[in-house]
């Protein structure tokens, strides 16, 4: 962990990040430009350079960059939710339902454009789902929701293989790209912007609480939150999130886990910097990661998922490691 | 002046009968010792005490108003609990653990100023634990964790504390020390507090009342000074007990 006094120039130097990070991925790619040709196009937006870096390389740049810090945010909100410091955006089964709905779209043809929205309808479906099971009468029971948002997930998972098992094979590069995550056809809709600002605002609000909550439901009642509301609250939000994230660029493995865990390794888990911490590091780690996909093999695009989980299951299985030498 | 009542209490669990028309009052300066042996369902009366779970029938009253009917939050100012199990899954600090007391006194927006920070400091050290601020609260003992949660309790400034067996896992010395503290904030604060004990000669030393569980619904309610003899621990605990007079008074001892 750092210092205290170190945590404010942190989010500061995130921040300061994220936008250069942006500019980077705006100056990178197949179509070579150097520093000095990046900041005439950029200037001009009707050139061709021009419009390669506003309406092309920018766009792309901070749909990453939401999509990251919307996976991050997830999973620390998932974290407290379980109770678990290993769980992640997607255990509860909401990618699932998304992708399940859109490689279904895709068998029958559905144009490009309206994949997002089958995304959202799918991922709602399995929310209301596991809400609907877990919820019973008692008092909240967080086994129950893990089991059925774990099976749940499992069912989607199979459904989806069956599809990929049934489907033609030129359609299957396609479908294989959403599965593993990739920002390629990513448009950024305006509304995803506010469900990142409210969904922020929101959690940082609630950030306390969340430090309570995290201590365990008992606990936290009786330090006055009423739990049963601020628990589901909590499975909404983190679920609103990952819907929205994987409408816009499929399921993108491993931001949602390592880099909540990295910044509790960094700051601690006082939500009221984590939150802000996790979901600057989320968005600047996608970003990264897709520059890094667009060029390490160009002008062949990677998937940005592959990038992640090449990245992250080291890092992953190092934490791991330490964790285990902890004794948790 | 911060009152808990139990009216015509019924709590049974998993069948097994734990009261059966309670009646006590906890006034400010009683400090109530509750007793039974183990497995008698101590923690689940302090929990439906604590408005956590319902009663089968009868009303818990908290400054007379039915309990369930008072927010969570407002409860949290008035009633605090110290559970028997203390784990922490996140690496948080000792401090910030502490300081997780003032969560009910504090809005949305707010955050903790230096006399919150101070009043955590203050409980840390009265629980020995000063030097360990900055500790991560996952690398604690069993014993300082259940000191921990003791501070984050005093820092709760609750009017009325239940504690679920808070000497465990503590050695004589720190036994000792939260027992003082207890009696301190009942005496000199005018607060109530029950506390769920496994050692009589505790009770004997530090409670003003008890409130003896049987078992099959059977209790007993009473200044200690009344009810703490061989009699009813022998009828308490199944077992025979010898007095020993000490210059404190009478301490209990099993039998042979």
């Amino acid at each position: 962990m750092i210092p205290t006094t170190l945590r404010r120039p942190l989010l500061i130097f995130l921040m300061l990040m994220s936008v250069g990070s942006i500019f980077l991925a705006s100056a990178s790619g197949s179509v070579s430009l150097g520093w000095s040709g990046w900041f005439t196009a950029i200037q001009d937006s009707s050139t061709q350079h021009g419009e390669l870096i506003w309406r092309l390389r920018l766009p792309r740049a901070v749909a990453a960059w939401v999509v990251g810090s919307m996976l991050a945010m997830s999973g620390c909100l998932m974290q407290v939710l379980l109770r678990n410091p290993l769980a992640d955006p997607y255990v509860l089964g909401v990618s699932g339902g998304a992708a399940f709905a859109t490689l279904l779209g895709m068998v029958f043809g559905i144009t490009v454009a309206f994949l997002p929205w089958l995304a959202i309808l799918g991922a709602l479906i399995s929310i209301l789902l596991v809400f609907g099971l877990a919820r019973g009468t008692g008092p909240w029971s967080g086994t129950r929701l893990l089991l059925t948002g774990v099976v749940t997930a499992s069912g989607w998972a199979a459904l989806i293989s069956l599809i990929l098992s049934l489907s033609p094979d030129n359609s299957l590069r396609g479908m294989l790209f959403w599965l593993m995550g990739d920002l390629s056809y990513s448009t950024l809709p305006w509304w995803s912007l506010g469900v990142l600002a409210g969904s922020f605002i929101l959690t940082l609000a609630l950030a306390r609480s969340l430090n309570v909550l995290a201590m365990g439901e008992t606990t936290a009642r009786l330090l006055g939150e009423p739990t049963r509301h601020m628990l589901w609250l909590v499975y909404l939000l983190a679920s609103v999130l990952t819907a929205t994230a994987v409408s816009i660029a499929g399921s993108i493995g491993f931001v949602g886990l390592i880099v909540p865990h990295l910044m509790r390794l960094l700051v601690g888990s006082d939500h009221r910097i984590l939150i802000p911490a996790a979901t600057l590091f989320g968005g600047l780690f996608l970003v990264l990661s897709d520059t890094l996909a667009r060029t390490v093999l160009s002008p062949q695009q990677l998937p940005v998922g592959v990038i992640t989980a090449l990245l992250g299951v080291p890092l992953f299985l190092l934490l791991l490691n330490r964790a285990r030498l902890k004794g948790v | 002046m911060t009152s808990l009542a139990c009216q015509s209490l019924d709590i049974s669990i998993a069948g097994k009968h734990i009261c059966s028309n309670l009646h006590i009052e906890l006034e400010p300066g009683q400090f109530w010792g509750l007793l039974g042996p183990n497995g008698i369902g101590k923690t689940t009366l302090l929990k439906c005490m604590a408005g956590l779970t319902e009663p089968d029938s009868g009303t818990v009253l908290l400054e007379n108003q039915v309990i369930d009917k008072i927010p969570r939050r407002a409860i949290a100012r008035l009633l605090g609990m110290l559970q028997q199990h203390t784990v922490y899954v996140f690496d948080a600090s000792v401090l910030e653990t502490a300081m997780t007391g003032r969560h009910p006194h504090l809005s949305y927006w707010e955050r903790e100023g230096p006399q919150d920070k101070q009043k955590a400091l203050d409980a840390i050290r009265e629980v020995d634990l000063e030097g360990f601020e900055a500790r991560s609260v996952t690398k604690l003992s069993g014993g300082e964790a259940r000191r921990l949660a003791f501070a984050a309790l005093m820092v709760q400034e609750p009017a009325i504390l239940l504690l679920d067996e808070p000497t465990n896992h503590l050695d004589m010395k720190h036994q000792i020390r939260i027992m003082n503290q207890v009696e301190n904030q009942v005496t000199h604060g005018q607060r109530c507090a029950m506390i769920a004990l496994h050692d009589v000669n505790l009770a004997a030393r530090y409670c003003s009342h008890t409130l003896m569980l049987f078992g099959d619904g059977g209790w007993q309610a009473g200044p200690v000074k009344e009810l703490l003899n061989p009699e009813n621990l022998e009828r308490l605990y199944q077992c025979p007990v010898e007095t020993l007079q000490t210059s404190a008074g009478l301490r209990f001892l099993p039998g042979g």
